[in-house]
């Protein structure tokens, strides 16, 4: 890539007469059919100097234009480079609007899956230790990292994970319900009624996708026959299948509607833009809307009673 | 310009000149210019896996020498040039390799750092820690005949060298002033060679590498590697424990950190000679023997360990030299040796001395019972304070001011201490 640029780069510099002068092995390998679609002749012919080359590219390496920043094989706690959007989709049209600039960031691949065995440890409960908790610029949570075993991984932090704080994550679902502290992680089957969780999954095995906002947590209203009913943060209530892991306690960094942004330039920092000043009438989108709780929605694909 | 010379660059633009001619469009060069110009490429759909049926050939586009929608894309064998070239050479899998073993070994060089720190290499070393260094070792540069003359002003103005007038830059980097000081103070130290002939049977190697394995329970660990520099001597290393002291070592109860498992951050490989033990000198190397290791910490700009990842790393390859000597010594077969091997190691970020002096009482690591290795660790000694070009100034109080500040004489006197041991 560099040997490209820099011999693009010299182009510029040529020291040629006004006509190229083919040495004779090039034109002896030159095809026909390409020498007659070339345009280089036509041009000659009216005198100009030929400006095929854009000079030195001055900016960095071209090899930093990496697309796909986040498609990686192997997980690592590595903070990872990323490209900005300006909220554009794969297209080039803007996606979301209101989004560009901002202070660089990485990102830090969190481990949503919270119930990821070792290699050969599979099936085993087991224990991580908090090696630090720290700010995550990707996300309002805060995130921690954890070792246990052979490995680290980056986990969302809950309320009062700390340093030093040794947490436990178990797939089994017992008779009893457990007392589980916070920070530890269970499928919603093994906790009592009436726990405080978060970093929900939808699916058994999939990761966790709801709950994962500051300073959040979910309510476990109830049990039934095989699945656990879950009030979000926003009082909808979802159904699960029971093997569902669950983080208990709330999330960390609870503070976070409380922050005072202060000033515009604030939000320019954050990569957030002004929205648009367009005026636009009021209408029904404005005021109180008084409407009912959506009803309960099930992610358990429970046989029907006819199928039987 | 010579006339040859330019007729030499006129052939040169040419070239360049016939070169652009291949391409087919004169304007947009695809391979640099569709990132900056064109539109982004839609995310890549996952390749389609390929099915394979006996007795079914597909039916490919490759006798059209071009695509064809509906036909599949023909697969050929991959061009075998017929003679060897460096640049295309693709390695074999690890599993074909000739050193491919099944059983994997945990590597430890000099830029991995490990998460526990110096617990860790006490358990990966079977080694017990005793927090600073005796007195009878740190007593050696107390009498002035052991002394350099003028030696604090000598020290500090090695100091002010590497901080201050080594570079024109306003602030030297670490990377810089980390290894003048160490290589000054070495220098120092080694002009008592006048009045102790001793010294000079000493010898400074950079850049060696060495390997040592060992099995620990029933894991398989490496050290390998280039590390700091390396003093070495014609004599061995006192041992500073005696005997008995060596005997009570097998009450130590070493320390362990569950949930995290005492091989995390080692790189795990699965290509390695098993036991492979080399000093990395040859046999008749006059200087055989490891003194000290110097490690300028810093140097390295990719790659700085906060003070127990690097306090670690001084008793792991402070303990692959004593072990790679043991086994030359004594041979392969794990025993507690008679004569324990030593050697020192100085650490330093171009401020702060870490100082460590390793004994190697056993080569028996395989089970946590027994006899176990010594290190006695001084951690976070300040050579000085503060050496700055420019005072820091806050509310127009000068509160650091320029200049070299606080120049600690203990410290270079305890480094020197450790040049000294064995020679006085």
């Amino acid at each position: 890539m560099a040997m490209a640029c820099l011999s693009r780069g010299l182009r510029s510099l040529s020291l040629l007469p006004q006509t190229p002068v083919l040495s004779s092995q090039t034109r002896a390998t030159l095809r026909p059919a390409i020498s007659v679609q070339l345009p280089l002749p036509a041009i000659v012919s009216h005198g100009t100097p030929l400006q095929l080359c854009r000079g030195f590219i001055t900016t960095a390496s071209l090899d930093q234009n990496r697309r796909f920043w986040k498609q990686r094989e192997k997980y690592t706690i590595k903070p990872i480079g990323m490209k900005k959007t300006g909220g554009r989709d794969h297209t080039g049209k803007v996606r979301t609007h209101g989004i560009g600039g901002g202070h660089k960031q990485r990102y830090r691949w969190v481990d949503f899956q919270r119930l990821r065995f070792e290699a050969g440890k599979e099936g085993q409960v087991f224990e991580e230790k908090v090696v630090e908790v720290r700010y995550d610029p990707c996300r309002s949570a805060d995130i921690a990292l954890v070792a246990g075993g052979n490995r680290k991984r980056w986990l969302i932090a809950t309320e009062n994970m700390q340093v030093g704080d040794i947490i436990k994550t178990s797939g089994v679902i017992g008779r009893m319900a457990v007392s589980a502290n916070e920070g530890d992680s269970y499928p919603l089957g093994a906790l009592p009624v009436g726990t405080l969780v978060n970093n929900l999954e939808l699916q058994p095995g999939t990761g966790s996708v709801f709950i994962r906002a500051a300073g959040t947590s979910g309510l476990l209203l109830r049990k039934v026959n095989g699945t656990a009913i879950v009030q979000l943060p926003s009082k909808r209530q979802v159904q699960v299948a029971e093997t569902c892991m669950v983080t208990v306690g709330r999330i960390s960094n609870i503070d976070h509607n409380q922050r005072i942004i202060g000033k515009a330039g604030r939000n320019r920092w954050l990569g957030i833009r002004p929205s648009s000043g367009l005026w636009q009438r009021k209408g029904g989108w404005a005021g109180r809307k008084i409407k009912p709780l959506p009803p309960m929605k099930s992610y358990v694909n429970l046989p029907s009673i006819s199928a039987n | 310009m010579i006339p040859e010379a330019r007729q030499r660059l006129r052939s040169g633009a040419t070239l360049l000149n016939d070169l652009r001619l291949f391409s087919v469009h004169p304007r947009r060069q695809l391979n640099v210019s569709r990132p900056l110009l064109g539109r982004a490429a839609a995310p890549r759909p996952r390749p389609r896996e390929r099915v394979e049926i006996p007795g079914l050939e597909p039916i490919t586009y490759g006798a059209r020498s071009h695509y064809v929608p509906g036909l599949a894309k023909p697969v050929y064998p991959r061009w075998e040039m017929g003679h060897k070239d460096p640049r295309f050479y693709r390695s074999p899998p690890h599993q074909q390799m000739a050193l491919y073993k099944e059983k994997a070994c945990y590597l430890f060089n000099q830029r991995t750092s490990i998460l526990e720190g110096v617990r860790q290499a006490l358990w990966l070393t079977k080694t017990k820690q005793t927090t600073g260094l005796p007195s009878q070792l740190l007593s050696l540069a107390e009498s002035s005949a052991n002394q350099i003359a003028d030696q604090d002003e000598r020290v500090m103005n090695v100091i002010k060298h590497a901080r201050f007038w080594e570079m024109t830059e306003m602030e030297p980097p670490q990377e810089n002033y980390c290894s003048t000081l160490l290589h000054s103070l070495l220098q120092l130290c080694s002009s008592l060679q006048a009045s102790h002939p001793v010294l000079g049977k000493r010898m400074l190697a950079e850049k060696y590498s060495l390997t040592a394995s060992w099995n620990r329970g029933e894991d398989l660990f490496q050290v390998r590697g280039q590390n700091g520099l390396l003093l070495s001597s014609t004599t061995p290393l006192p041992p500073l424990a005696d005997r008995q002291e060596v005997e009570e070592t097998e009450n130590h109860v070493l320390e362990t950190f569950y949930p995290v498992s005492p091989t995390i951050d080692l790189q795990t490989t699965h290509l390695y000679s098993p036991d492979r033990m080399t000093t990395g000198f040859c046999g008749d190397y006059p200087y055989p023997h490891a003194h000290t290791l110097y490690f300028p910490e810093g140097v390295d700009r990719r790659n700085r360990l906060r003070p127990p990842q690097l306090r670690a790393k001084m008793i792991m390859f402070c303990f692959a030299n004593a072990l790679a000597r043991a086994h030359t010594l004594y041979g392969a077969a794990p025993q507690t040796l008679d004569q324990p091997v030593c050697v020192q190691a100085v650490a330093t970020d171009g401020q702060n001395l870490q100082l460590a002096f390793f004994q190697l009482n056993t080569t028996d690591l395989q089970h946590h019972h027994g006899v176990k290795n010594q290190v006695w660790l001084e951690e976070d000694v300040p050579l000085y304070e503060s050496a700055r070009l420019l005072p820091l100034i806050k509310r127009k109080q000068v509160e650091i001011p320029a200049g070299l500040v606080g120049y600690q004489p203990e410290t270079f006197r305890k480094f020197l201490s450790l040049y000294l041991h064995g020679a006085v």
